[in-house]
Formats: structure tokens, sequence, C-alpha cells
């Protein structure tokens, strides 16, 4: 993967312009809130009946998804790809490691809106975003949970 | 820099991208943050935030860095 030849600008902007509900997770989220982690991909979690519209903005980038959208669903989660790399998770609920079960309805309605050179960018609220770390739970997550931890007390002092 | 044989790295792939249990995620959450850590991470946010102000801004120098860090190692 180049850093330079891909137009993530156009690749938010196409996610936004889509309507599909979509949440930027993972890293790069981290990223976008100020915490300088490396990641390789993109995550996101979207709305279960979004599917066919959020690959569809995403193909016309010349990404494609490996899962047709029934299997997608069905298996909850899939990926769009070319020289990027785009990881969906397609589920209307997820359950953390200890079986804390957050909905997409409940996680999009407290959502966060970032501006991303014009377009929409909208991702979990700073404590959705912890839980989430939670859903996977491999040791990167237990390092990206300290650096949100600090990041929420951070902004929770005047 | 050698490069490290292919078995290793997937090897070491395993082991970061593994899920822990719960019990194995709690232990190691229950580690409290020290304050050199926390002021580290502080620092850490003040200086990525005040050079790359805008989340645009931060995350092209991620995939900037994320790019020039990966030419350092052989590839999956």
């Amino acid at each position: 993967m180049q850093g330079s030849a891909f137009d993530e600008a156009a690749f938010f902007a196409a996610i936004a312009a889509s309507g599909a509900r979509a949440l930027l997770i993972g890293r790069r989220a981290l990223v976008a809130l100020g915490l300088p982690v490396l990641t390789a991909d993109y995550d996101y979690w979207i709305h279960i009946d979004d599917l066919e519209r959020f690959n569809a903005a995403l193909t016309k980038l010349d990404l494609r998804p490996n899962l047709q959208p029934a299997e997608a669903r069905s298996r909850g989660r899939y990926v769009l790809e070319n020289d990027e790399r785009v990881d969906v998770v397609v589920a209307a609920v997820i359950a953390t490691v200890d079986g804390v079960r957050f909905s997409f309805e409940d996680v999009w309605a407290r959502r966060t809106i970032l501006d991303c050179g014009g377009s929409d960018l909208p991702i979990p609220s700073l404590d959705d975003l912890i839980a989430t770390k939670r859903f996977a739970a491999r040791p990167k997550d237990l390092e990206d949970l300290r650096l949100l931890e600090v990041l929420r007390e951070s902004e929770e002092k005047p | 820099m050698k490069a490290l044989p292919k078995e290793v790295i997937a090897r070491i792939r395993a082991i970061a991208e593994r899920q822990l249990s719960p019990e194995e995620f709690d232990a190691a959450w229950r580690v409290p943050i020290g304050g050199a850590e926390r002021q580290d991470i502080l620092s850490l946010i003040a200086w990525f935030t005040r050079r790359y102000p805008t989340p645009a801004e931060r995350l092209v120098y991620v995939r900037r860095a994320y790019a020039n860090w990966k030419r350092s190692f052989p590839p999956r």
C-alpha cells in the first residue's frame, strides 16, 4: 500500500455522499481524534440495511467487495479492497469480549461527526469508541484503550 | 535491515492479533496508567494535534508515516 496514490478525501466524500450510515472505527478513528498510531486498513461499522449503498459508493473508487451482500450479512463482516483494504463490520449488534452488547442504532445515535476536508466523517462517541476496542480484544486493542482513556481524561478536564 | 523469515512474521502476527479471554483482557486493563505513561501520551497528543490541527491532516500524515514504515519490512 502506498501513501500517495489513494485519494483519501475522495474516499471519505464518496461515503458521505452515499448516505450510508457508516462509522469509521479502528485506528483511523483514533488518528482523526488526535492519537498518532500507525495502521494499514480502514475499519468501518455500517448499518446492515446500507451495505449496497456503501459498496456502490466505493466500487466507483475501484474498491471491490470480497463477498456478495447476503453472505456478508450472514458472516457479519467483509472486505472491500484493491491496493487499499477496508474491513467492514455489518452487524446490527456486537458484543464485547465480556458480553456487553452494543447496537449499531444506539452507537449511530451517539456518533460524533468530524469535518474531514469538507466531508462529514462520522465516528463513534469517545465512550463508544473505547467500547469497540473490547469487541476484538486483541493485545493492540489494549494499547489503544490506554491511549483513548488518557484522551478522554484530558477532554474531561476543564 | 535484514528481513525476518516469513514464519516468524506469521507467528508474531498470530500473537498480536489473537483475541484475549475476558479474564486476560480485564487483568491487563486493570494495570493502572502511570504518571509517566500518562504524560508521554498527553505530550504525543499535544504535538500531533498542534502539528496537524485537522482530522484530514492527521489522516494524511499517518498514511505517509505508515508507507514509510512499511518500506522497511517484508511484504505479507
